[in-house]
């Protein structure tokens, strides 16, 4: 019981494992809320997408002197627009011009950053940089995250329906097209707020993993929801607190974690899953009645 | 003038770069003109990223990277598909959990042995100082593909075009497109060491896109693809000497540029064109 405890509190004794701690709770409560509306409205690789956008962003808003989260946000909600932009003015698929577009901007943006002396290291905006989080960096994340995950629990009837059945969403009077951009717009924020702690390319991973797991064990969205952000905030503080041990990255580790929870879920869930089957004596009773007729 | 314009040619590691780039450029470029005929395009920026904890184990162990990255893309491949039998999950849901996971993997795999090879060269590419034994595995890489590719092209166009069509003259469709993805992550493969995991998928669809946006008639859009995505590489290699910036940033940069330029200005799909005819 002791090495428990010292497992939880030695690494709390230092001021920027607290505010890792915090960060990547706050992270994982916004991601994986959201993380449910995306796995169900097959709009995955849209968090792909825009958190790569958002790079040209960081770099023009260093250069413009505005907050790094302005330039990040209108550079990720302008992917998501321009993609549908494209799409609706030529033959091209949309998978491809989503990939376009981002892959186009994510390459502006590192000619961008390799060219232009920034304080903001590449690195970081990559790969994220839990350790380094400062105050001010953990207030703004908890007043984007905050007000976008209780936006979202609100509305979540709406969006669900838009998620679901967009006809029949226009038809009870629903404004689709707000709905949908909204949605987008909070993506954006949510994805520019989580950048410092997990970077561009994890963050997609938090986008979608706790929903999935979430989709595994239930098919009622409120429970989705709790089981996502259970096993999402779980992931980020057994991560943050491993990583410490082990002197690991801290972001990988919480996504393999995440993705352990996902294995495990695909076999111990609910349902018919892998694991029950081959646990399950009635089931194996039944097989062996039916095959003896 | 020219002498300046000759700078780049006088090194050594710059005439490599050029030459590899434009190489793998237009075998991805190649391949990208089958990839824009169905909606798949986002399976390379998937394979590219899962390939990473391979290459990463590779260099640990002191491997050719093309095996590990071999492997990884195999378990990648196998995963999904058993997750997709396995569950109701929606197909982007499992392409994205799948890569990011492989991803995070890699990344953990170097931060905990920092020494066996830098993040930011699989990320970013590394073009510029690839080393021998590298080049020699693009190298070949590259050409088994373009051989192989060759070798069925017309196949696979028919099962592109008409799953339905390919199977009544006697094709094995479901081979023929496991050899295309086959080719398709050797190829990723190939480009993770020029542009980087970051941004194979705009070296996979770009080209293709563009080029799609300028014909109907397959063969020209191999061409047109081939054509542009060898002259994109090599001009991105070639002038990240004189901007002094990353080459696979700048290589799909202006890949992006020539797909913009042709979506308002093609002659036939050209917003500009379509924006006339409708008046």
């Amino acid at each position: 019981m002791d090495s428990v405890i010292a497992f939880v509190v030695e690494p709390l004794s230092h001021g920027f494992m607290q505010r890792a701690l915090l960060m990547s709770i706050l992270i994982a409560v916004v991601c994986s809320i959201f993380s449910c509306f995306l796995v169900l409205k097959g709009w995955s690789l849209m968090g792909d997408a825009v958190s790569h956008a958002v790079l040209p962003g960081v770099a023009i808003s260093f250069v413009l002197g505005i907050p790094l989260l302005i330039g990040a946000f209108v550079a990720g909600l302008f992917c998501a627009v321009f993609t549908g932009f494209i799409k609706a003015n030529s033959r091209v698929k949309e998978d491809a011009v989503m990939g376009i577009v981002f892959s186009g901007m994510f390459a502006f943006g590192l000619v961008l950053l390799t060219k232009i002396e920034t304080d903001v290291h590449l690195l970081h905006v990559l790969f994220g940089n839990v350790l380094g989080i400062s105050l001010r960096d953990l207030i703004e994340t908890a007043c984007i995250a905050g007000l976008c995950s209780l936006l979202m629990l609100l509305k979540r009837k709406d969006f669900l329906l838009v998620c679901f059945d967009p006809g029949h969403a226009t038809v009870v009077g629903l404004p689709l097209r707000w709905l949908n951009l909204s949605l987008l717009a909070m993506l954006a924020l949510t994805i520019v707020a989580s950048l410092k702690a997990a970077g561009i390319i994890l963050v997609i991973a938090m986008l979608i993993a706790p929903g999935a797991i979430g989709f595994l064990h239930t098919r009622a969205f409120d429970k989705m929801l709790m089981v996502a952000i259970a096993a999402s905030v779980f992931s980020c503080v057994l991560g943050t607190l491993l990583s410490y041990h082990i002197d690991a990255a801290t972001a990988p580790l919480i996504v393999v974690i995440q993705a352990g929870l996902f294995v495990l879920s695909l076999l111990f869930g609910s349902g018919r899953s892998a694991a029950r089957r081959l646990f399950n004596v009635r089931y194996h009773a039944q097989r062996i009645i039916f095959h003896a007729r | 003038m020219i002498d300046w314009l000759l700078q780049p040619f006088a090194y050594d590691y710059m005439v490599n770069a050029v030459l590899i780039c434009a190489l793998v450029g237009g075998t991805c470029a190649f391949l990208s003109s089958y990839l824009i005929l169905k909606g798949w395009s986002l399976m390379g920026d998937a394979l590219a990223h899962a390939v990473v904890p391979g290459v990463a184990l590779a260099y640990l162990l002191a491997l050719p990277y093309a095996v590990g990255a071999f492997f990884a893309g195999l378990l990648a491949a196998g995963s999904m598909t058993l997750v997709k039998h396995k569950t109701k999950l929606r197909e982007d849901a499992i392409i994205g959990l799948i890569f990011t996971s492989f991803f995070a993997i890699g990344l953990l795999i170097v931060s905990i042995n920092p020494t066996s090879v830098n993040i930011q060269e699989i990320s970013l590419g590394n073009i510029l100082a690839i080393s021998d034994i590298d080049i020699v595995q693009v190298v070949i890489i590259s050409l088994i593909c373009l051989l192989l590719l060759g070798l069925k092209w017309k196949d696979l166009v028919a099962v592109f075009f008409d799953e339905s069509h390919a199977r009544s003259i006697g094709l094995s469709v479901i081979w023929l497109k496991v050899y295309f993805f086959t080719l398709l992550s050797a190829a990723c493969v190939a480009a993770l060491q020029t542009v980087g995991a970051c941004l194979v998928i705009a070296m996979v669809v770009t080209p293709g896109a563009t080029a799609y946006l300028f014909t109907d008639q397959f063969h020209r859009l191999v061409m047109i693809s081939v054509s542009l995505g060898v002259l994109t590489s090599a001009l991105g290699a070639y002038s990240s000497y004189f901007l002094d910036v990353n080459p696979g940033g700048l290589i799909v940069t202006l890949q992006t540029l020539i797909f913009l330029a042709a979506f308002v200005f093609a002659p036939k799909y050209g917003l500009v064109k379509t924006r006339v005819a409708n008046g």
